[in-house]
């Protein structure tokens, strides 16, 4: 189904092509709507030895953590589901030793996206780190994960944090053209930076929309399309968590999920039903509406808010008036041809 | 006297009294939000809500679930980025933030990390999120802790508070001069810092709760401040507020899943046939 310019693809075939075993794979996603067609995906290819980077880890991070296919782990946060009694994929992981992390502060991480994003080699970070254990305590990145130097302007001693480029990012936006001009937005989190920061992309998104759409809404744009290498159109690609103007997140599907989560049991059961048992977001939605019924989809999709327009316009499209005439010059382009000809400049 | 009220109406309404009005507000989930909204509603009608995801200025319209929920985005005002946010409050733009507290010691520093080894976790928390660089530029900082533990010695030091007290924290020269948690609020009380030791003492303390109950919970000599009070009773219209905006707050956690569930079974009897 790949279209003229060869980057529109399905989630399968994305994921096959741009995610390798040993990658260091971004979510880009922050918390809200999170790319989870693409993250079951990686699952059910069964990528392996991935090092895996989440701002703010859900649902998505102990999907990934829970299917195997993650050694180590870079993040700020990571969910705890049912308090002190329950559990996660990421604790089971760590306490088994089959998982490393190294934790930062929601700046500190994506400090590190937004130097990989514009080329630098570190970012500058808040000093107050230096009294905590997120400064003390480093587990794989040692010596690298923070750098204090002298500030070259003040004489004062700054915590840096290194770039990071990540190898693919997955990321689900609202809409995107053929072209991979991915449009998201809302609560905007660090979702451009982490896509932008890797060296591979791939956007799903709710809809692919025509360029038309987008040439009329750029200030929407977070991935321009040249950095962009697949485009999969997968609706309701981020369920059970939410997209803004699309649909809710499904509290129903969370509460499932944070159930099975409590345990390793109940997490393989869960991924054999949900992510191994569905080939794709159709058969996922399809099985979803089986078990309970499409109404609770009907329930959560969003009603229609819509931004006011903003002019784009300026006074004119052309430099010729609608006589033809140049409105600098004031001549038509007849004229001008003429006395090029009677200046003698014009080559033959 | 006002009409009867819930704990969790109480703990909103003591929270949201920490916003002023024309406050720039970093809010979290769960109490924090409601209360944020109460505050903007009753008392703060101009304090800007802000929470990290870069929603800024917003209203939310129901209860939110996470900080980038969708009900805070329709209608906010500037929708920008989590770096911008974090930046505008280590520039000193953000007069008050909320945190929720796994850990906390008698100086206000949190573990929101890890119970047990770091290296070898008996229990893997959150961790971080936006919590350490909030509490280190905020000029204020609300703590709220339910479920969580005081402790003499944080497993974890995941966000700084008053450090080892005194002026250690100011004298590091790492953070904003004067700032630094101002209050704990936890389901017993309401805990805030000796502004020379800056060691934490109970400044209120609940109805039906005993001071040997408070205590029992704090493994050092806990402090009492000799004007100890009560916290006061909501009125009408707070409690009436909470109750519109946040039923399942007002309820609790407990009664409000139970209620949940009990609809639930009641609409999947009725689909099949069975009531």
């Amino acid at each position: 189904m790949a279209a003229d310019n060869g980057k529109v693809m399905t989630a399968k075939e994305a994921v096959n092509k741009f995610v390798h075993d040993g990658d260091h794979l971004c979510i880009g996603n922050y918390t809200v709507g999170t790319c989870a067609e693409l993250v079951f995906e990686v699952v059910r290819q069964e990528k392996r030895g991935l090092t895996v980077y989440s701002q703010s880890g859900i649902l998505d991070v102990d999907v990934l953590v829970g299917g195997g296919c993650v050694n180590r782990l870079v993040s700020t946060y990571v969910i705890r589901v049912g308090g002190r009694n329950g559990g996660s994929a990421v604790e089971r992981a760590l306490k088994a030793g089959t998982l490393q992390m190294e934790d930062y502060s929601n700046f500190q991480y994506n400090a590190r996206m937004v130097a990989g994003m514009h080329g630098f080699t570190f970012m500058q970070v808040f000093e107050s780190v230096m009294v905590t254990d997120l400064f003390k305590k480093r587990t794989f990145l040692g010596e690298d994960k923070y750098r204090v130097i002298k500030c070259p302007y003040t004489g004062k001693s700054i915590v840096t944090v290194p770039a990071a480029n990540p190898d693919v990012c997955i990321v689900h936006v609202q809409r995107c053209d053929k072209h991979g001009n991915a449009q998201y937005w809302g609560a905007l989190g660090s979702v451009a930076a982490a896509a932008l920061a890797s060296k591979r992309i791939i956007v799903s998104c709710e809809e692919i929309v025509e360029h038309d759409i987008i040439r009329t809404s750029p200030n929407f744009t977070i991935i321009p399309a040249f950095r962009v290498d697949a485009v999969v159109e997968v609706p309701w690609g981020a369920h059970p968590t939410e997209v803004l103007g699309y649909y809710n997140s499904d509290r129903g599907m969370h509460a499932i999920f944070s159930s099975a989560d409590k345990t390793g049991d109940g997490m393989k059961a869960w991924l054999d039903e949900w992510v191994y048992g569905c080939p794709d977001r159709e058969a996922y939605i399809d099985h979803y509406i089986s078990r309970f019924g499409s109404k609770t989809l009907d329930e959560i999709r969003a009603r229609t808010f819509y931004t006011t327009p903003a002019n784009f316009g300026s006074a004119f499209t052309s430099v010729w008036d609608e006589n033809g005439r140049s409105r600098n010059m004031g001549v038509t382009m007849e004229e001008l041809e003429v006395i090029l000809q009677e200046q003698g400049v014009l080559y033959e | 006297m006002s009409k009867p009220y819930t704990l969790n109406e109480l703990l909103t309404i003591t929270a949201a009294q920490e916003i002023h009005d024309y406050e720039n507000v970093i809010l979290g989930i769960g109490v924090p939000t409601t209360a944020g909204a109460m505050a903007k509603a009753l008392y703060a009608p101009h304090a800007i809500l802000m929470m990290e995801a870069g929603l800024i200025d917003f209203v939310p319209l129901i209860p939110l679930n996470h900080i980038a929920d969708a009900h805070a985005c329709r209608g906010m005002s500037y929708m920008t980025d989590l770096f911008s946010t974090f930046t505008m409050t280590y520039r000193g733009f953000v007069d008050v933030c909320f945190l929720g507290v796994g850990q906390v010691d008698k100086f206000g520093n949190l573990n929101t990390t890890v119970i047990g080894d770091y290296y070898k976790p008996t229990m893997r928390l959150p961790g971080s999120g936006g919590a350490s660089d909030f509490i280190a530029y905020s000029k204020r900082t609300v703590l709220t802790m339910r479920g969580g533990d005081f402790v003499n010695k944080l497993e974890y030091f995941t966000s700084p508070g008053y450090l080892e007290g005194g002026d250690s924290r100011d004298k590091s020269g790492l953070f904003p001069i004067g700032s630094g948690p101002s209050m704990l609020l936890t389901t017993k009380g309401v805990f805030r810092f000796d502004p020379v030791t800056k060691e934490m003492y109970l400044a209120q303390i609940h109805p039906k709760v005993t001071l040997e109950e408070v205590k029992k919970d704090i493994p050092w000599d806990l402090k009492v401040a000799p004007d100890l009070s009560v916290t006061p009773r909501p009125t009408d219209e707070e409690i009436d507020f909470i109750r519109q905006f946040n039923p399942a707050m007002a309820a609790g956690r407990q009664l409000a899943q139970d209620l949940t569930v009990a609809r639930a079974m009641k609409k999947a009897e009725a689909k099949n046939g069975i009531a």
